[in-house]
């Protein structure tokens, strides 16, 4: 089993071969670009997400993903995050934790890999509903996308401060603080303008756009709803 | 006429030089900039031959092809009425452009919103890929391109070429354009239940030999994906 | 201050590096991230001659927003990252005395307060395309940074160009400009697409963006969920 990301930092694009039938990957709902013909694909619901029912109720977020299996050999999947943006892989050790924002996943690789959405992230960390981290265990390789590039920033001794709008993940060793902040950006969206304030020790990703202000920018352009 | 792509593959714009006598016809909206010799004449976009009673039908056509397969209804002929002239012309969506030159025999087909511009005589026939493809947004409407003359095709996302090695299934949504050689069925993932559950809406099926261009995003993707975040 | 610009084109990033005591302005929407001996301030830029709520609405529309964030390093260097909404390349422009720039509204990003920003200057009014460009009067001196949808194209221009208006990000002085009809007949101009373009002549730098907002807006806004009013 082998991958290449093509096309960063403009559009990522994941190309996944399956080498030897019964191979798979795990693939974000919506995320196929295109698969050779010898391709099964299982979608199911993951257990530990919220229950399908409540996911759906909060409205937006995909509740199922796909497992493609290889039925033969030398099968490619080529696989793609949503917005304009780059897609990165993190390699986890066995044991080995990463914090990413759900709408950022795209798909991952090692059937060992644990995906964990009932640890208890900050409320109100990522706006939009729907929205939470994601605690990510290896072994295994996670495959993540943003809106714009994927900017890492290395934490030191005198931390850093981020736009919570731009946060798309962040490795552990890390602790931080939520406060509002000037300029008012949440008056006008869908969430609170918030950042986040981190200490510790550890890489934060940024993602240079951030998915609010377009949501902002898009909004005029909506086909109006008649009224019945 | 010289043409040159510039700025991609991320935000790609095709600057094309016009000599006496040369034209290019793009896409309503496309002009990004031009030198003051050059001029534009709009048509509809009904095809190649509109005589004196087509007129009427052509602008059906032309509506036709706007509702149902979000093509401009107007297409724009550039020339220069000076010895030279420089015309810039830009899709709408982030992403790259692609330029093919057609011979005659050949084909291929692009998905209605790939098409930017073009020049010498091509012909452009609406063709719908399956039955499903007129419900929902996931509809597979392409052109079907022939002819002789420099075909200029734009994506959202970039472009990957792939060669097709006996069967290839694809994303309604990433396809930006395939050659005429192959054989081409519409339909869901698999069964029902994949319709409404995988998340994958329709795919194309491709069969036999030759290249499938797929583009990196799709805009039915990212609204889904943006949708939680819209105000009410 | 030294601007630092990563990821161009497509998905630029400009990390302004501040030595202590030095100060930079920045549209309010556009902080990414920074270093946490930055003090912040945040001010609000009204539009004259029109009320607070109303000033909101239309700057909201228009794609700049109306709050200003202005970091100075305390204690130490520090740096501040910026990003505009959309996708695209960002550029610093150097202000001198000898000239001013004119910038669409969504197009700037951050200066420091050696320039000075006039909101008022009223230039292409009287758009029937329903797009109200908004242009601010950059003078004085300094890095001025500016941000465009796509690529940014940097023309020195000794001549004349019809451009499209939704394409062009900033202009300097030097340069004459009229709106005009896209084609020679009226309806020509209206069903091309291109409604009113813009015939610049001179000699001075124009800024052209390789894709044009309300085009973008329109193709994605047309696919998305409708809204209420």
């Amino acid at each position: 089993m082998k991958y290449e990301i093509e096309g960063s930092p403009d559009y990522g694009l994941l190309r996944v071969t399956l080498e030897a039938p019964g191979e798979q990957v795990v693939a974000e709902s919506g995320a196929m670009v295109a698969m050779d013909s010898q391709v099964e694909i299982q979608t199911s619901a993951r257990g530990g997400f919220l229950s399908a029912a409540k996911r759906k109720i909060l409205g937006g977020e995909s509740i199922f993903q796909n497992t493609f299996i290889a039925k033969a050999a030398g099968q490619n999947v080529w696989l793609a995050p949503a917005p304009e943006g780059d897609l990165r892989a993190i390699e986890l050790a066995r044991g080995e934790t990463f914090f990413l924002q759900s709408g950022a996943y795209v798909a991952h690789l090692g059937a060992d890999l644990k995906l964990d959405t009932k640890w208890a992230g900050v409320k109100g960390f990522f706006s939009g509903v729907g929205l939470f981290l994601l605690k990510v265990e290896g072994p295994g390789t996670v495959f993540f996308g943003g809106y714009g590039a994927l900017h890492p920033v290395a934490v030191g001794p005198e931390g850093y401060t981020a736009d919570t709008g731009h946060i798309v993940a962040f490795s552990a060793g890390l602790d931080y603080s939520l406060r509002s902040f000037g300029g008012m950006k949440g008056l006008f969206l869908s969430g609170e303008g918030l950042i986040a304030d981190f200490g510790g020790h550890g890489t934060i990703y940024l993602q240079t756009r951030d998915p609010r202000l377009l949501a902002d920018f898009l909004h005029p352009f909506r086909p109006v709803s008649s009224s019945d | 006429m010289q043409h040159k792509i510039e700025h991609g593959p991320a935000f790609a714009w095709l600057r094309v030089q016009l000599a006496a006598g040369d034209s290019i016809r793009a896409e309503a909206g496309a002009m990004v900039m031009r030198t003051p010799d050059v001029q534009m004449e709009t048509h509809l976009n009904a095809g190649y031959r509109p005589g004196i009673f087509r007129v009427i039908w052509a602008f059906f056509v032309a509506l036709l092809r706007k509702l149902l397969g979000g093509e401009t209804m107007f297409l724009n002929d550039f020339s220069t009425t000076g010895a030279n002239g420089e015309v810039v012309l830009a899709p709408s969506l982030a992403g790259s452009i692609v330029h093919k030159r057609l011979q005659p025999g050949q084909r291929l087909f692009v998905q209605a919103g790939g098409y930017l511009a073009s020049t010498g005589s091509l012909d452009t026939k609406v063709r719908f890929g399956g039955l499903r493809t007129l419900l929902g947004g996931e509809g597979l409407v392409l052109l079907e391109c022939s002819g002789e003359g420099d075909l200029f095709v734009n994506s959202y996302g970039g472009i990957t070429p792939i060669d097709v090695r006996g069967a290839l299934t694809v994303d309604t949504g990433h396809i930006v354009a395939f050659d005429g050689t192959l054989d081409f069925k519409v339909g869901s993932v698999g069964g029902m239940k994949s319709l409404f559950l995988s998340g994958e809406g329709l795919v194309c099926r491709f069969f036999g030999q030759g290249t499938v261009y797929i583009q990196s995003r799709n805009v039915a993707s990212l609204a889904s994906w943006i949708s939680p975040l819209l105000p009410g | 201050m030294q601007f630092e610009l990563n990821y161009r084109p497509s998905h630029s990033l400009a990390t302004a590096h501040l030595e202590p005591g030095e100060t930079l302005r920045a549209e309010a929407s556009a902080m990414v991230s920074m270093t946490r001996n930055l003090e912040v301030h945040t001010s609000f830029r009204g539009r004259p001659g029109a009320g607070f709520m109303q000033s909101l609405k239309r700057g909201f529309l228009g794609g700049e927003s109306f709050f200003t964030n202005t970091f100075t390093a305390v204690s130490g260097k520090g740096h501040v990252s910026l990003a505009p909404k959309l996708c695209g390349d960002m550029v610093v422009h150097e202000l001198t005395s000898s000239h001013e720039l004119f910038i669409q509204g969504s197009g700037y990003v951050a200066a420091p307060d050696s320039v000075e920003l006039d909101t008022r200057w009223q230039g292409f009014k009287g758009f029937l395309s329903g797009e109200s460009l908004f242009f601010l009067r950059a003078l004085g001196q300094g890095p001025v940074l500016i941000n465009a949808l796509g690529a940014l194209e940097t023309i020195d221009l000794d001549g004349e160009l019809i451009l499209d208006t939704g394409h062009l990000v900033a202009f300097t002085t030097g340069l004459e400009y009229e709106i005009t009809k896209a084609s020679a007949g009226w309806i020509d101009s209206f069903l091309s697409g291109e409604g009113f373009v813009l015939r610049i002549w001179g000699r001075g730098r124009l800024y052209v963006q390789s894709r044009n907002p309300a085009e973008y807006g329109k193709t994605l806004g047309h696919k998305l969920p409708a809204r209420q009013q």
